[in-house]
């Protein structure tokens, strides 16, 4: 195994024997199979009358899909409160130095700790969209566009976590990391709000801002250039973290 | 402790600056294996700097740091298996039990799957960890957890060996021990050792370097021949009755009974006690005087100019 899958797992093991990330898993999963049941039943009055109209539109139009996107706008919130503490809990903690002096490179410290907290935000995306489609027993789903909507959502948590390890490898409290990735997110996801508002959909500031890329995976399509972006982003978030940690190493904070 | 061996770890004018600071200044070291280096200094004089840029953790701003002829900084992974290092606050992700960061600990070290699991045994083993093994160490003791800080610093057998105050939170048997563990290590590897405990120098270490204000003012070797003897004795006696026997170099008088003696650099302590006994002086106690170096470590601490390094 890597170093960094070996630090990667390392964290995931650190995740697991904690309450936090159960409590955190079991509050998202709470959260969102209540507004699964609330748009299902919502669903269930409404297709009666959907029944006549042609081309209407089915299960994973109104349910899957809104839900999904929903848990979206929750990512944001939570990918923070998952990777604050990756480095700025180690150097709280003072035990960043246990990483740095074993000559594993810093490149391969922020690859692992971001693996690492990716992973427990696939498994929340896979447990979150486990629930619609058990729907799949019982009607008909457009497995294509959930797959591509589970693609949209794990990309946007890989950008959303490279921001976190970001924002946790400048900050010295994890709760100012936290706060730090969530101001990055947030700012990322609305910087193209006012273009929009004045009718401009297709400018630069338009491909900054996440939910551009976002929303078409939403809708089923899996464009290259959307991935370009959080790939991009990931890449240069991780850059910026590990020049943060060359940084902290000649500096000894 | 074997004679030296070959230079493991050389610092080469090495200077470190922090928040505009001088925190070190131009510190010139070499250590050999086989060597139990203690470093001394009052608190702010430099020392956990010093470690930190031995150890791999912390970049000089000018002069070099070397291990085994090849620049640490230039290249940062051979910290990785010839390293072991214990900070001040020892790093522990202290959610996992004790056996299972010593194995992470031995992974991250570069060991191979199969060699882990015998590493942490006979780490577990040397700290006399084997009964908390299985514990969190959330719920450890600091003397415990000092020792599992001890453990991953070593598990992977290092050449060089670097305990920023080991001692630390250890009541005086485990302190006793730990002195047991270090000069067990300084028979097979080069440890470099902070502390403030004066005693733990002269019962561990080969050599002292004395830091102050960031710079070197002293650095010497700790060999009994160059050590003097706290002697007792029954008789009331002279300086000339001490300087008679062949080994004296010198002596001093503490009180009636008892004698600051130093001997010559080729006489053995031995030698010494029985030319005492034959002379019948009486001896009744004879150690190691551990004085000298607390004169030296006082007379610098107090010291506002520098001095010259010995």
């Amino acid at each position: 195994m890597s170093v960094a899958g070996l630090i990667a797992r390392h964290e995931g093991r650190r995740l697991l024997v904690q309450p936090f990330a159960w409590t955190l898993a079991a509050i998202v999963v709470a959260l969102m199979a209540w507004q699964f049941l609330l748009s299902l039943q919502g669903f269930l009055q409404l297709a009666p009358k959907l029944g006549g109209i042609k081309d209407a539109p089915g299960v994973t139009d109104l349910v899957v899909i809104p839900l999904l996107r929903s848990f979206g706008n929750l990512l944001v919130l939570l990918v923070p409160l998952i990777t604050m503490r990756t480095l700025a809990g180690e150097r709280r903690a003072q035990t960043l130095p246990l990483l740095l002096a074993s000559g594993v490179g810093n490149a391969r410290i922020v690859l692992g700790k971001y693996v690492g907290a990716l992973g427990f935000a696939l498994v929340l995306i896979l447990l979150v969209a486990s629930m619609p489609l058990a729907l799949g027993f019982g009607a008909p789903l457009d497995v294509g566009r959930i797959a591509a909507a589970v693609l949209g959502l794990s990309f946007f948590a890989a950008a959303l976590t490279a921001i976190g390890i970001l924002a946790s490898a400048w900050a010295a409290q994890p709760a100012l990391a936290a706060a730090a990735a969530l101001a990055i997110a947030s700012l990322l996801a609305v910087v193209d709000a006012g273009a929009r508002l004045q009718g401009i959909s297709n400018a630069g500031i338009n491909y900054l801002a996440l939910p551009t890329h976002l929303e078409p995976f939403f809708r089923g399509l899996v464009a290259s250039v959307d991935i370009v972006y959080f790939v991009l982003l990931v890449a240069v978030a991780l850059a910026l973290a590990t020049r943060r940690l060359d940084a902290l190493r000649s500096r000894a904070d | 402790m074997t004679a030296p061996a070959h230079t493991i770890l050389a610092l080469q004018q090495v200077s470190r600056s922090l928040a505009g600071r001088a925190v070190v200044r131009g510190l010139n070291l070499e250590l050999a294996g086989g060597e139990v280096l203690g470093l001394l200094g009052v608190n702010g004089a430099g020392k956990t700097t010093s470690l930190r840029m031995i150890a791999g953790v912390l970049a000089p701003t000018s002069g070099s740091v070397r291990l085994g002829g090849e620049d640490l900084y230039e290249q940062p992974e051979l910290a990785r298996r010839r390293i072991g290092y214990l900070p001040e606050t020892p790093p522990l992700h202290a959610e996992l039990s004790t056996e299972e960061f010593l194995a992470f600990c031995a992974r991250l070290r570069g060991l191979a799957r199969s060699a882990v699991a015998p590493a942490v045994a006979r780490a577990l083993e040397r700290c006399e960890l084997g009964d908390v093994r299985r514990r969190p160490m959330a719920q450890l003791s600091k003397g415990y957890r000092q020792r599992v800080g001890l453990a991953q610093a070593i598990l992977h057998e290092p050449e060089l060996i670097v305990l920023d105050e080991p001692a630390s939170g250890l009541d005086p048997v485990q302190a006793l021990k730990l002195r047991e563990l270090v000069r067990g290590l300084g028979e097979d590897h080069a440890v470099v050792l902070s502390t403030h405990v004066l005693s733990d120098v002269q019962a561990c270490c080969d050599r002292v370097a004395i830091l102050h204000r960031g710079e070197l003012r002293y650095s010497g070797s700790l060999g009994a021949n160059d050590q003097a003897l706290r002697v007792g004795v029954s008789r009331r006696l002279h300086s000339v009755d001490w300087l008679s026997l062949p080994p004296v170099a010198s002596v001093e008088a503490i009180d009636a009974t008892h004698w600051r003696v130093r001997l010559k650099p080729a006489a053995a302590i031995d030698e010494f006690a029985a030319a005492a006994v034959g002379r019948g002086f009486g001896l009744q106690e004879l150690r190691a005087d551990a004085s000298s170096l607390e004169h030296t470590f006082l007379a610098i601490a107090a010291a506002a100019a520098p001095a010259e390094a010995a």
